[in-house]
């Protein structure tokens, strides 16, 4: 017979690495997702066809709602104020996947973050689908649920642009690659002490390096399954890594962030 | 960009309703129809959503391309 595993309400009763292993994730996923947010709403327009338009402008909907859930939890639970999340924080402290960093070059370029690194964080809110933090364990399925669509997005357009020519094909692989180079380093080394402290107090399912493998199979098995073949990754060099930035001296770039920001709107905030 | 071919989307808004056709999307494929038919055809709660091929429809109404009798 086994034991139930502890239920956190709140972080109280919480072991202190989690607290802060849970913080810096749910952060992360929230940076990562307003940078998701940020891109698919830029690609509203430019799109290859108009179905691809309206799919963006609502994924960018939705991950725009999934931002203002994460920053509900993290006021509720880390006292955190969601304006200053946004507004306060510089650019080398936003914990999002590196590939958002910069505007996306072409569709190409979309279609990998969509395919990779979205993925990447609907991967990791798997991983918490039955974890023991019950406030954020009331929310994910909902947002697991939206996401359904953006894999069925990612996916269809990762297949039909394998059919373009062979140097399109190419540039697709290198982009596939990139994208996966960096959800690898947004993860983290294997040997991560905030992310094993989360798995042992069964608040995630799995490790990040877990979910990293399962992300890179289901890429690889897709990307065979549409004759392209994926190079092996470079070998992961997690040197200077930090926990809180999920970065290794890297920065987002000033212009969107100036764009996420509404401080340059401040004086039409309602109060 | 050359797209695949036409799906008919059919949705329901409560269990005990019966589908009704809502529309229709151009994609490439499956996953690129169900992502197409979610997005575009949002306006309400539905509990169930469906897609079918064009080509999958098979047209009880005389088609005239047939003619009666084998004839």
């Amino acid at each position: 017979m086994t034991t139930p595993a502890t239920l956190f309400d709140s972080t109280d009763a919480m072991p202190a690495d989690c607290v802060t292993g849970l913080h810096d994730l749910l952060t992360a996923c929230a940076d990562t997702k307003l940078l998701l947010g940020y891109h698919y709403g830029e690609w509203t327009f430019g799109t290859p066809e108009l179905e691809a338009a309206v799919a963006s402008c609502s994924l960018s909907q939705s991950e725009l709602g999934h931002v203002r859930l994460l920053h509900g939890i993290l006021k509720s639970h880390w006292g955190e104020d969601p304006d200053a999340l946004v507004e306060g924080r510089s650019a080398e402290q936003f914990a999002n996947v590196t590939y958002l960093d910069r505007p996306l070059s072409d569709w190409t370029a979309f279609v990998a973050m969509n395919a990779v690194v979205d993925l990447a964080v609907t991967r990791v809110l798997f991983a918490t689908r039955e974890g023991t933090f019950v406030p954020f364990r009331l929310n994910v399925d909902k947002m697991l649920d939206e996401e359904r669509y953006h894999l069925h997005h990612g996916r269809g357009w990762l297949r039909t642009l394998s059919q373009g020519e062979p140097e399109a094909c190419g540039r697709l692989v290198d982009e596939t690659v990139k994208a996966l180079v960096a959800v690898r380093t947004w993860l983290g080394p294997a040997d991560d002490a905030g992310d094993r402290a989360l798995v042992t107090a069964g608040i995630k399912g799995e490790t990040n390096a877990q979910v990293f493998e399962s992300v890179h199979t289901m890429i690889r098995q897709l990307a065979e399954s549409c004759g392209l073949t994926l190079p092996d990754l470079p070998a992961a060099d997690f040197a200077g890594w930090d926990a809180a930035s999920r970065r290794i001296g890297t920065r987002l770039d000033e212009d969107i962030l100036y764009h996420l920001r509404g401080s340059k709107n401040a004086i039409f905030k309602l109060n | 960009m050359a797209t695949g071919e036409i799906y008919e989307v059919f949705a329901r808004k409560a269990h005990d309703e019966e589908l009704k056709h809502v529309g229709s999307v151009n994609a490439a494929d499956d996953d690129l129809a169900k992502a197409y038919a979610w997005t575009v055809y949002d306006e309400e709660r539905w509990v169930e959503m469906c897609i079918v091929p064009r080509r999958a429809v098979i047209s009880v109404t005389h088609d005239r391309k047939h003619p009666l009798c084998g004839n």
